[in-house]
């Protein structure tokens, strides 16, 4: 399987090669109408084609690669040390990621399955698409040029075989990994066709803004992958790690969130290229950067850059992808220049006051934050180059900074749906305000009198004081965006003589993009209340002999006993614990810890008990060597679930904005 | 699978995608450009969105008169320019 894995990539390589020099030549013919042997189209035509075919050969790469780690065929070095004989087999393919190769085939396959989809569907518009397709070929010819010369998944091993493999990373062991990394690599590879659209319709002077209709979806659903996998990875840390959080600012992390920033905030600015034909200019930077920091991510992922507990790689190929990087950047930038005329806005900003300045701040705080996560994420980098010592900045310092920009943010998401196009008047803004503003003063005053006090014990609490503000905020921007609802439904409950239940689902449907969008923004303000209940975490630590109890809130927890398992991939080690809670014995929950066999490497399982208020995160940290008694550390974190829920929300709110809205022409819309 | 079987899986793989991309077909998407007046008509499509958005705010109460009445005749002026031209470009 490694001869015909390794010919896959490379046949694959050399279609993808093919791909870029035809259709950019045939491109060039079309362009100029210079007269050639072979018809210009047909010669593109051949070039989309050759995109297919290449991922039909990705495709049986990746297949080899599944098809070793399953027949432990461990004279393939990467799959000697990413599996394991007694690998569960839903493991055994989340192995062919969890690797440096294994994640650039990943990588490689999704990309070919993107550009298989746009390929199929180029008749929407086929000059774009083949501008596109070339540009995407581009991309996978540097994938693919990593996969053979670099970073090659089949390479061999010299000598003995061993009778059994090194087994899979243990913080990987888990069900959430099985999903987690391909869906963020769809995030992450999916920004490579808006990307491609923009560039391809950049260099022809594609005329008019359709290239945005064209390509909303694959925006939408490319975000949407992205943000599914930040979530999943923070629930994953939190569910995994056993440090009682859920994001820790690594940089791994970091490179998560930065391509989401910039991704956020190109769908918010492309709306005003859209509608108003503004920000074009803007617009492709925005694209350019994302595509970019997409990259960067990837790099710091695989490329060993930085150190992280998710970077499951140290190599060389980060000198790859910095030459790949500086290569695009080129391209895009003396192919910004070049074409900067027909970047032009239609229309200039009118007031301070509307809701195109609306976009326009909320696009420059995304960015602010994401230059923030950027300087910190690679500051250890620059001052280890500098002056020749590491310096990292710690969780505290990201805090500081992003947690009142974010604030801004919430806010900014509040005041914008409020304010109307081109320009307000006082009148309107009163109109619009009030309720929100009453709202707000309301929340602020109810947490005040719960105790969310900033001025604790004549100190100035800051965790507090930006608690107070989140739960204000949201408590304003919800009514905001409620009172949208509601007005929206108001008028079809007028208008039909239908319930507002049903014009509210009816209005949903008219403006599917609209109300899906606010819909995610309720999501985001659920996260931020959920993020705020983070100043309220607290932690008992304690070593319990047998019936000992130890107390948290209103939980009382009791050590009634430990208990074993063993299988054939690890052994495990619990503690069993009754949870009281007002005096009634209401579950019982089961930290542990296991040992994987393989490896020896051991691994933590933490047990949480969710409920809307708050989780109960119990964690145990093993045997006391002197007194042979478990460590037990408990953690009371409020409003955990509701980061969860709201994330659940953000991801319906985004489907519901991917289906085709439909205007009724009766309703005078 | 032997290294053998696997080369000869690996040519047959080859060939069957060369044959697809190299296959000779007549029938190919014609690359023309976009025209002016397809242009235009995009954009039409785009400003009726945003006068449909305009009207349904204002019934929504969003908008004060005198507001949505500037707005709207700022939008219809630009659709009777944009209207002129594509009739022109159609007589033509």
């Amino acid at each position: 399987m490694a001869a015909f894995g390794s010919f896959a990539l490379l046949v694959a390589l050399a279609l993808a090669a093919y791909n870029l020099l035809a259709g950019a030549l045939a491109l060039r013919l079309l362009a100029t109408g210079q007269p050639a042997r072979i018809s210009p189209e047909r010669l593109a035509d051949t070039a989309r084609r050759a995109g297919i075919a290449g991922f039909a050969a990705i495709t049986a790469a990746a297949f080899a690669l599944a098809w070793a780690a399953f027949t432990n065929d461990f004279s393939i070095t990467y799959i000697l040390e990413h599996s394991n004989r007694a690998l569960p087999a839903a493991y055994k393919f989340s192995a062919l990621w969890s690797g440096q190769e294994g994640s650039l085939v990943l990588w490689a396959w999704l990309l070919g399955a993107y550009g298989f989809v746009l390929r199929l569907t180029h008749k929407t518009d086929v000059r774009l698409y083949a501008y596109a397709g070339a540009i995407l070929a581009g991309i996978q010819v540097f994938f693919l040029a990593v996969l053979n010369f670099a970073a090659p998944p089949f390479a061999l091993l010299k000598g003995v075989i061993p009778e059994d493999g090194n087994g899979l990373n243990p913080l990987l062991q888990y069900p959430e990994m099985v999903i987690h990394p391909p869906i963020l690599y769809l995030g992450y590879v999916g920004f490579s066709v808006p990307f491609a659209f923009a560039l391809g319709a950049l260099m022809m002077r594609y005329p008019g803004e359709k290239w945005i209709k064209i390509t909303r979806a694959w925006t939408m659903v490319t975000w949407l992958f992205l943000t599914c996998g930040v979530f999943l990875g923070m629930h994953w840390a939190y569910a995994v790690l056993g440090w009682g959080g859920y994001w820790g600012w690594d940089p791994v992390e970091n490179a998560s969130l930065m391509p989401w920033l910039t991704g956020t905030a190109f769908l918010h600015s492309v709306m005003m290229q859209e509608k108003k034909g503004m920000m074009k200019g803007w617009n492709v930077g925005l694209i350019f950067s994302t595509f970019l920091l997409t990259m960067l991510g990837t790099m710091l992922t695989r490329g060993g850059l930085v150190s992280s507990v998710h970077a499951f790689a140290e190599s060389s190929i980060g000198n790859w992808f910095m030459a790949f990087m500086v290569m695009v950047a080129a391209v895009c930038i003396f192919t910004y220049i070049l074409q900067r005329d027909h970047l032009r806005s239609e229309q200039q900003v009118e007031s301070l006051v509307s809701r195109e300045s609306s976009f326009l701040f909320n696009n420059l705080v995304l960015l602010a934050v994401c230059f923030v996560i950027v300087w910190g994420t690679l500051y250890p980098v620059l001052s280890e180059y500098i002056e020749g010592a590491k310096v990292t900045y710690d969780a505290a310092w990201y805090n500081r900074v992003f947690v009142p920009i974010g604030l801004f943010l919430i806010f900014l998401m509040g005041v914008g749906p409020l304010l109307p196009w081109r320009s307000t008047s006082f009148r309107s803004i009163r109109r619009n305000f009030v309720l929100p503003v009453i709202a707000l003063w309301v929340a602020v005053i109810g947490c005040l009198l719960a105790g969310v006090r900033p001025w604790r014990d004549g100190a100035f609490d800051r965790g507090y004081f930006y608690a107070l503000v989140a739960f204000g905020l949201a408590a304003g921007v919800l009514t905001a965006i409620g009172s949208e609802f509601w007005r929206g439904a108001r008028v079809i409950a007028r208008q039909s003589g239908r319930n507002y239940f049903w014009a509210t689902f009816e209005l949903i449907r008219r403006n599917t993009r609209r109300y899906g969008g606010y819909m995610v923004h309720i999501g985001v303000v659920i996260v931020a209340i959920g993020l705020a209940g983070s100043t309220f975490n607290r932690s008992v630590e304690k070593e319990l002999a047998l019936n000992d109890k130890l107390v948290i809130g209103p939980y009382t927890l009791q050590f009634v006993g430990p208990t074993q398992d063993t299988n054939a991939n690890y052994d495990s080690e619990y503690a069993q614990l009754d949870v009281y809670r007002a005096g009634k014995n209401q579950l019982q929950m089961t930290p542990g810890k296991r040992v994987y066999l393989v490896s020896g490497q051991p691994q933590t399982m933490v047990a949480i008990h969710a409920i809307v208020a708050w989780d109960l995160y119990v964690v145990y940290e093993g045997v006391n060597p002197d007194t042979g008694q478990p460590i037990i550390k408990a953690f009371l974190n409020p409003l955990v679930s509701w980061i969860w829920g709201g994330a659940l929300l953000m991801i319906i709110g985004t489907l519901v904005a991917l289906t085709p809205k439909q205007w009724t022409v009766n309703s005078g819309q | 699978m032997t290294e053998t079987m696997g080369m000869i899986a690996g040519v047959l793989l080859l060939i069957a995608l060369l044959a697809y991309t190299f296959w000779p077909e007549n029938v190919f998407a014609s690359q023309r450009e976009k025209t002016r007046l397809e242009y235009l008509l995009e954009r039409k499509e785009q400003l009726n969105e945003n006068l449909r958005d305009l009207n349904f705010e204002f019934k929504a109460g969003k908008y004060p008169e005198e507001d949505f009445k500037a707005q709207r005749s700022q939008l219809e002026n630009e659709t009777a320019r944009l209207m002129a031209e594509i009739e022109f470009l159609q007589r033509a």
